[in-house]
């Protein structure tokens, strides 16, 4: 029995990953006025960071089609007698939704199985990691399955960053409109948790945001991986991480970009971590 | 010359019928924003069952002109109505089809132009109109719509596409218009649903019928924080009375007529409709003496009477889900308009007060008592009303922490510090050693001449404290500024922000801040103004 791992593009993967592991990634299309991208295909990371810093119109996302799903089923069924699909939250993007209609219609006699991570950049990524590696050791579509439910809630993440403009501009913010409106100049870290965005600290200075993400990675009893994800400044991300190495030298520290569809939100400055572990 | 596209009464119907989906979407969303007036039902659900109407009324005319279809569905609209905001957006298809009469088919231009007397078709079937509301976001894009069409041409896409971008400015910009609004730190619902409903027609226009299906509208959103200013929650105290509407059918009504009657009877009275449909939508105490005053008018339909109180009690407990999920709430204590919109932007209740204008314990219990969570915070900014808020803990049921902030950054720093998934008890040690992290600096004048351990003060000259301890003396703020900084190890630092008080220029606080940002090129320096009585400046250095 052969598990075929498909994901999108908003677990934001290195490329080198999802080559080593044989991972599919459904891109989501990022949307600038007219012009349409597939995240991560049409549009480097560095280009749409470029695009975002410089275009005047706010990018938009959009779910990939149906018709996107099921070609990317069908093709994975050649090869697999199951298909795992793991995606990010329902409550930040249709994407679940799409690929579940897309699942039932495909026709193939591979079973194929759509999970909802839950979770979204390397929270979702470390989540499908796993999963791959599990298939790639032989294990069954149902095992993973089991493995991947009883561990979505052993992931968080959280994001430090400079600047509440592009959060103002992108609309869908939710609990995160508790930090718009700040009259002092405010570095907030956003939590990714349970599927949502929520406010967690306001920060007066870069270097204090980033050492709240270090002293929160800190307070876990126990870290089976850690992801740190930069956009444009992967100095400080290396450095973040050489610091929590120190701290945790025996697990694996994944590196990686945060993608189109938190960048639009968070912008350029964004630093993020997500931790699989226990508190 | 570029071909212009000329649209018939199936595109009409179409386009709208796209956007009534595009609207289903968001209608919990947009039924989330509902704050006016108060407590008024669903918003969104409204308009969605007021367009659907509309829709449905237009599919059963064979006839394909866009005045037949126009006309159906306003109808259809005034037959469905439901709400404030359904009521109004009727009226807007009533004037739609009053632009669209007698026409075959239509452009860029007829549509700007019937969109501008769906405007104003909307201001007139309500009493007393108010800004901030959907009749603003209708207006402004109407005369955007008006302006492009006069000068760029006559496209249906283009000039849908200017309505919808000046939609979108008029709507983020509602709150600045309505306090109530501004408190709840949202857009007008109604405004958004009729963005949105105008966005969903662009889209189809483009040709995005398919992508729409698997995305949701985009809400606009406002940029006020939640919650804003203290809102005392003592409206409870006027009673909301029963929102009453109906459909009234019979010969030769006159709507102006009932209009003018209904009025002492109610609030938020909207009569619209013409000889044999009038919808009636108000506010009343008594819905019996208004019914019992059109049973001679005409048959009633479609009746509906609901407490508003209950639907109140609804609503608040919508805005608490709202917040963030923290079941603890911050009472500031601030003088100067300045520095209280920094602690509401920060999300504090802001009570009035500080040096020479100390509040009572029963206005601090007052704040408390008003804020939505059962654990407060205060943060008492100043010295002399430490104690007093100490007091309050035993007037309440609530829990309630006292962080003892002596001075403006003091409590800022602790707001700050605020950690949203903690509890009361770590909260306030968190903010506690926040307090302590930062150093304040404040500059005022001498009331009196004196002599302090080795300064020399005349009066009226200008003099520094650090952390609340009378340390230089000067006759300019800068140089007292200066003299204060030079004692302080600033190494460690990183952030000096300086609030300007009442009186001071910007430009004044700006050279101030220039000159401190090059004599210490390592700290990020703010200027903000705090419009503070008493004090000039001001200084939190963190």
């Amino acid at each position: 029995m052969t598990v075929k791992i498909v994901t999108d593009s908003l677990g934001d993967l290195p490329a080198d990953i999802v080559k080593k592991l044989d991972i599919s990634i459904i891109p989501i299309h990022v949307l600038f006025g007219t012009e349409s991208f597939r995240d991560g295909v049409d549009l480097t990371n560095e280009q749409f960071y470029a695009k975002l810093v410089n275009s005047k119109t706010t990018p938009t996302t959009a779910v990939p089609s149906l018709g996107s799903f099921i070609d990317v089923f069908e093709e994975s069924a050649k090869n697999a007698d199951e298909i795992l699909t793991i995606l990010v939250s329902h409550k930040l993007s249709g994407i679940f939704d799409t690929a579940t209609k897309a699942a039932q219609m495909v026709k193939t006699k591979a079973r194929i199985k759509v999970i909802d991570s839950i979770n979204v950049i390397m929270g979702e990524g470390l989540l499908t990691i796993k999963a791959a590696e599990m298939a790639k050791a032989g294990n069954s579509l149902d095992k993973i399955t089991q493995y991947i439910q009883s561990n979505i809630q052993r992931i968080e993440s959280r994001m430090a960053f400079d600047t509440l403009e592009y959060l103002k501009k992108g609309g869908r913010i939710g609990a995160a409109q508790a930090f718009l409106g700040s009259l002092l100049k405010i570095n907030p870290i956003l939590g990714l948790k349970d599927g949502e965005v929520y406010p967690l600290s306001r920060e007066r200075s870069r270097a204090r945001s980033i050492e709240a993400l270090y002293n929160w990675a800190l307070t876990y009893r126990k870290i089976e991986a850690i992801a740190i994800e930069d956009a444009t400044t992967p100095d400080e991300a290396s450095q973040l991480a050489d610091r929590l190495k120190k701290r945790y030298p025996d697990i694996p520290f994944y590196h990686a970009k945060v993608g189109a569809v938190i960048g639009a939100h968070v912008g350029p400055s964004v630093i993020a971590i997500s931790i699989l572990g226990d508190k | 010359m570029k071909k212009i596209d000329t649209y018939d009464g199936v595109a009409f119907r179409d386009m709208f019928s796209a956007a009534a989906g595009w609207l289903e979407k968001s209608v919990s969303d947009i039924d989330a924003l509902n704050v006016f007036p108060v407590p008024d039902g669903d918003t969104g659900t409204n308009m969605l069952l007021t367009m659907r109407s509309a829709v449905e009324e237009a599919y059963r005319v064979s006839d394909t002109s866009v005045s037949a279809v126009a006309q159906a569905m306003s109808k259809g609209a005034l037959m469905g109505a439901r709400g404030n905001s359904g009521v109004i957006l009727s009226q807007i298809w009533r004037g739609m089809a009053q632009g669209m009469s007698k026409k075959e088919s239509f452009t860029g231009r007829d549509f700007a132009d019937a969109f501008l007397q769906a405007s104003k078709v909307a201001y007139k079937g309500i009493s007393n109109p108010v800004e901030g509301t959907i009749l603003t976001v209708i207006r402004e894009s109407a005369q955007a719509g008006q302006s492009f069409a006069a000068n760029n041409g006559n496209d249906l896409r283009e000039v849908i596409n200017a309505i919808v971008e000046a939609a979108n400015k008029s709507l983020a910009n509602t709150p600045n218009l309505l306090p109530v609004l501004k408190d709840a730190g949202v857009v007008d619902a109604g405004g958004q649903g009729l963005y949105t409903i105008l966005e969903g027609a662009l889209r189809y226009l483009r040709g995005e019928g398919e992508q729409m299906q698997f995305r949701k509208p985009q809400m606009v959103s406002s940029n006020v924080t939640v919650p804003a200013r203290l809102q005392p929650m003592n409206m409870r105290e006027e009673p909301f009375g029963y929102c009453t509407e109906f459909l009234l059918k019979g010969q030769k009504i006159d709507p102006d007529k009932l209009r003018e009657k209904l009025k002492k009877h109610g609030e938020s009275l909207i009569v619209v409709g013409d000889q044999t449909n009038v919808r009636v939508h108000i506010h009343t105490i008594d819905p019996g003496t208004v019914l019992h005053f059109v049973t001679p008018v005409g048959t009633m339909h479609q009746v509906s009477i609901r407490n508003m109180d209950e639907q109140h009690e609804d609503y608040l407990a919508m805005q608490k889900h709202r917040l963030p999920a923290t079941n603890v709430s911050i009472i500031a204590i601030a003088p100067g308009d300045g520095i209280k919109d920094v602690f509401s932007s920060l999300g504090a209740y802001v009570i009035t007060g500080g040096q020479t204008m100390n509040p009572s314990t029963k206005d601090i219990l007052q704040g408390v008592e008003a804020a939505v969570s059962d654990n407060v915070i205060i943060l008492p900014n100043n010295k002399n009303i430490i104690l007093t808020a100490g007091q309050v803990q035993a007037l309440t049921k609530k829990a309630i922490k006292v962080v003892p902030t002596k001075t403006i950054p003091q409590g800022v720093a602790a707001l700050l510090a605020f950690d949203y998934e903690s509890d009361l008890e770590t909260n306030a040690r968190v903010m506690e050693k926040a307090r302590n992290a930062v150093r304040t600096v404040e500059i005022t004048r001498a009331i009196r001449t004196t002599k302090m351990g080795t300064l020399r003060i005349k009066k009226n000259q200008a003099i520094g404290l650090l952390d609340t301890d009378l340390v230089a003396v000067g006759n300019t703020a800068l140089s007292v500024l200066t003299q204060v900084m030079d004692k302080l190890d600033l190494n460690e630092s990183e952030v000096l922000t300086v609030y300007y008080g009442q009186g001071i220029e910007k430009e004044e606080a700006e050279i101030i801040g220039n000159t401190i940002r090059e004599k210490y090129a390592n700290l990020q320096i703010e200027v903000v103004k705090g419009d503070q009585p008493h004090y000039e400046y001001i200084i939190s250095i963190e």
